[in-house]
């Protein structure tokens, strides 16, 4: 952080936030991010989020349940949340681990990859039903 | 379940190896601790030793010869077979000698390596060490036919010995042996569950005969990969030509399903027969939740129902 | 249980001294039974008795006997805290431990003055902060409050300062500078096993373009990987698990091991060590490659945390163990293929998993 290069970016692409994870983060960093996205969201009125989390090789209970949080805090303020890049590994040892995909509407969606989860937004934007993505549940 | 006795049944371990009928009299710690160990035993075993080493042409050639009588190894040309026949002699004098079977164990394995792809069976390699077993307790015999008692007592050194080699020998091909069955067995799994890109964006898994957890594994990292490779969209597994699946593949397949949602495709499953409809309702899975649709057909159209809607709202022309 | 050299139920109370003393045999066997010849074994005894003594004024005669073996246990437990409190920190770069012998006391001489040049080449701040850890044994969290920080930043920034003070120490002991103004970014991030960091300062590139940094970078990339594919991480911030499960992952990768498998046991290693942070505020994961009886990767995790109360509780699903999260350890048991948990409440928790080679799957 003070020093070395970004672990995180953060893009606006009209009134999409775009969010690339590029390393493992630790606990600490995950809320710090948490806060420093939320706080963009609010700042910019952003009516979707993506976050991109390719890069990550593990996503833990913990990780889950930030990407959850801010998911739960972008819905409040009005905007929708796509987790895009879960890599095949990482999916099945999430599901391992007990995080059940849920349908309801207040989880957060997955899209393959960026191109996926916006386009998934778009379709949200002018009121279609949500694609075939899926969130998760604890 | 409770059937499997740790310890039990595993007469194939050369350390159970117990001295061979009628000639367990005192040399039995030979057997159990190292060839090479006991008393008297050792000096006989030395002499022993000796002789093999001083007689090492005229013996090899004999089991050689043994070898061809009885059409074993035919796979093999004859400079193939002098080199491991004294490859194989040399080893197991040392064996004899040390009481350590490692160096033997290490050629053994090689040795199947090398001889198992062209088709060498189990009973051959067992068949020529028991031959050559039979061809030095035969030169023993000769040796010392005028003493009867010293005979015996190298006997009685030379078979515990003798026969720990043989299951060594045997223990490493068979082992040898299973490891390429089951890396060629790998390989069939792998072409039997095939994931087919039926179009852009749209996987088939079709799912035909018996699945057991370990080509349910396979099975997942397939479609999850082949879900990143091909950017599925949507998903169709088909399980019509499975005739039954146990709690553990059905658990298995529920969380293929759920990764494959996690990283953003739709699953739907086709030919769910009742019973595994049943299994899957018992482990607790809400089928409601769960995109079954009868059959493949219909499977197919619903996925293209789920495609061309997004093609049409992102305006892409897609010609399938 | 029963004594066989200690003196008579119906000893004199006013004898204490006498009635401790003659609970010396057993005593030795107590300690001698767990430490062995150990130097400190007689120092051990004297405690125990001394300890004993102490407290006989309100011991029941009959409960003395007892009472003297419970101490000598705990004695004994203690000491052996001590030592493993010493040993989890020797990777650190202070040594805790006297040297022994004159020849020894040289060589010492001269890493000291090593290590001191490697000191003063750190900045005031970086220097205060880690030997008021290491040396006056402060925890993160009273250090992180001290600097307005917290705890898990503070514990990351005494990992960078350990890794430059290594760098700076080898440098000082072995007399080099630096020929290039690359070679100190890439000794840290080699130093500090941070891969990120050592691709970006091009670490392998100029590895091979600089032969000082070549011959440095063998005593760095040496430090924590034991020779007989033991691994011991010390875990006490959340920067630790992240630290883990990446060099878990790495041992494993030895192993015929797929990258889904190594996914999951990263993950399972993830779950276990913020357990640690989380409960214990510090702990350890020994990771050790098995042989027999098949190849597979066996993961402890320990903590002398407050411990779990009811085991099975806690491993039933839908056990919540922070956030409201209900995973935890019954999803970890998901992930390997053996797994089992030994918890004392008020003494710690031991996790210990396996993941087998797959191989032999039939």
């Amino acid at each position: 952080m003070n020093g070395g290069p970004a672990l995180v970016s953060i893009m606006r692409q009209g009134s999409t936030l775009i969010a690339s994870i590029h390393t493992a983060l630790d606990d600490s960093e995950l809320v710090r991010f948490e806060h420093d996205l939320v706080a963009q969201i609010g700042t910019h009125r952003s009516r979707g989020v993506i976050i991109d989390v390719a890069a990550l090789d593990v996503i833990d209970s913990f990780a889950a349940h930030t990407l959850r949080r801010i998911a739960e805090m972008a819905r409040l303020r009005g905007a929708r949340t796509v987790v895009v890049g879960i890599q095949p590994e990482v999916a099945f040892a999430m599901v391992r681990l007990g995080m059940r995909p849920a349908a309801g509407g207040d989880h957060v969606t997955t899209a393959l990859d960026l191109e996926e989860g916006l386009a998934l937004l778009e379709t949200a934007e002018s009121g279609g039903p949500p694609g075939g993505a899926a969130g998760w549940s604890p | 379940m409770a059937d499997e006795k740790p310890g039990a049944g595993r007469q194939g371990a050369p350390t159970d190896e117990a001295p061979p009928n009628g000639l367990r009299d005192d040399p039995t710690a030979a057997a159990h601790d190292g060839v090479a160990a006991g008393g008297n035993g050792e000096h006989l075993l030395s002499q022993l030793i000796a002789h093999l080493r001083e007689n090492r042409t005229r013996l090899r050639e004999e089991w050689a010869e043994r070898i061809q009588e009885a059409h074993l190894l035919t796979a093999m040309t004859p400079k193939e077979m002098a080199a491991e026949t004294t490859s194989v002699y040399d080893n197991y004098v040392e064996v004899l000698e040390t009481g350590s079977v490692e160096a033997l164990q290490h050629y053994a394995r090689d040795l199947s390596e090398r001889i198992i792809p062209r088709g060498v069976e189990t009973h051959e390699v067992v068949g020529i060490v028991l031959l050559l077993r039979d061809v030095l307790a035969r030169s023993l015999f000769e040796k010392y036919q005028r003493d009867f008692g010293l005979l015996n007592e190298v006997l009685d050194a030379y078979e515990p010995a003798a026969n720990r080699i043989a299951n060594t020998v045997a223990v490493s091909f068979v082992d040898e042996r299973e490891r390429v069955i089951r890396q060629q067995q790998d390989a069939i799994r792998e072409l039997s569950t095939p994931v087919l890109p039926v179009r852009e964006r749209l996987l088939i898994l079709p799912i035909i005969g018996v699945l057991d957890s370990e080509r349910a594994r396979q099975l997942t990292e397939q479609l999850l990969t082949g879900i990143r490779r091909h950017r599925a969209k949507v998903v169709v597994i088909d399980i019509t030509g499975s005739p039954d699946v146990d709690e553990t593949v059905a658990n298995h397949l529920v969380q293929t399903v759920d990764a494959s949602r996690l990283m953003g495709a739709s699953v739907i499953i086709t030919g769910l027969s009742p019973k595994i409809a049943q299994t899957l309702v018992t482990i607790g899975v809400d089928l409601s939740k769960m995109n079954t649709i009868g059959d493949l057909q219909g499977g197919l159209e619903e996925a293209e129902r789920l495609l061309g809607y997004t093609v049409t709202r992102k305006e892409v022309s897609s010609s399938s | 249980m029963g004594g066989v050299d200690s003196g008579p139920d119906d000893r004199p109370a006013d004898l204490p001294a006498q009635a401790v003393a003659d609970l010396i045999p057993i005593v030795r066997r107590v300690v001698g039974g767990r430490v062995g010849g150990h130097p400190a074994a007689e120092d051990l005894v004297q405690e125990t008795l001394t300890r004993v003594l102490a407290a006989s004024a309100t011991i029941e005669p009959g409960m003395l006997e007892p009472y003297a073996i419970v101490t000598a246990r705990n004695v004994v437990a203690s000491m052996w805290r001590d030592e493993d409190r010493k040993r989890r920190n020797q990777h650190r770069v202070v040594d805790l431990s006297e040297p022994e012998s004159p020849e020894a006391r040289l060589v010492l001489d001269e890493e000291q003055g090593a290590m001191a040049q490697a000191l003063a080449r750190l900045t005031e701040r970086e220097r205060l902060t880690l030997l008021a850890h290491e040396v006056g044994g402060t925890d993160t969290r009273t250090l992180a409050e001290q600097a307005g920080s917290t705890a898990g930043a503070v514990a990351a920034q005494l990992n960078r300062t350990r890794a430059r003070l290594r760098v700076e120490y080898l440098l000082a002991a072995r007399q080099v500078e630096p020929p290039t103004d690359r070679c100190r970014p890439v000794l840290i991030a080699l130093s500090s096993a941070d891969q990120r960091r050592q691709r970006e300062v091009g670490a392998a590139q100029h590895l091979l373009e600089c032969e000082t940094c070549a011959q440095l970078s063998e005593p760095l990339l040496e430090r924590g990987q034991h020779r007989d594919g033991t691994l011991r991480i010390p875990i006490t911030a959340d920067p630790d698990i992240v630290a883990a499960r990446t060099a878990v992952r790495s041992l494993a990768s030895s192993l015929a091991f797929g990258p889904t498998e190594l996914t999951v046991i990263a993950t399972a290693v993830s779950e276990v060590c913020r357990n640690i942070v989380r409960f214990a505020g510090s702990g350890e994961v020994v990771v050790e490659l098995l042989d027999s009886p098949r190849r597979g990767l066996q993961v402890v995790a320990r903590d002398a945390g407050p411990g779990i109360d009811d085991v099975d509780a806690a491993m039933a699903d839908g056990f919540s163990t922070y956030g409201g999260l209900g995973l935890g350890l019954p999803g970890v048991r998901r992930l390997m293929d053996e797994f089992a948990v030994a918890s004392e409440p008020g003494h710690g928790t031991t996790v210990t998993m396996t993941k087998w080679e797959r191989k032999d799957h039939g």
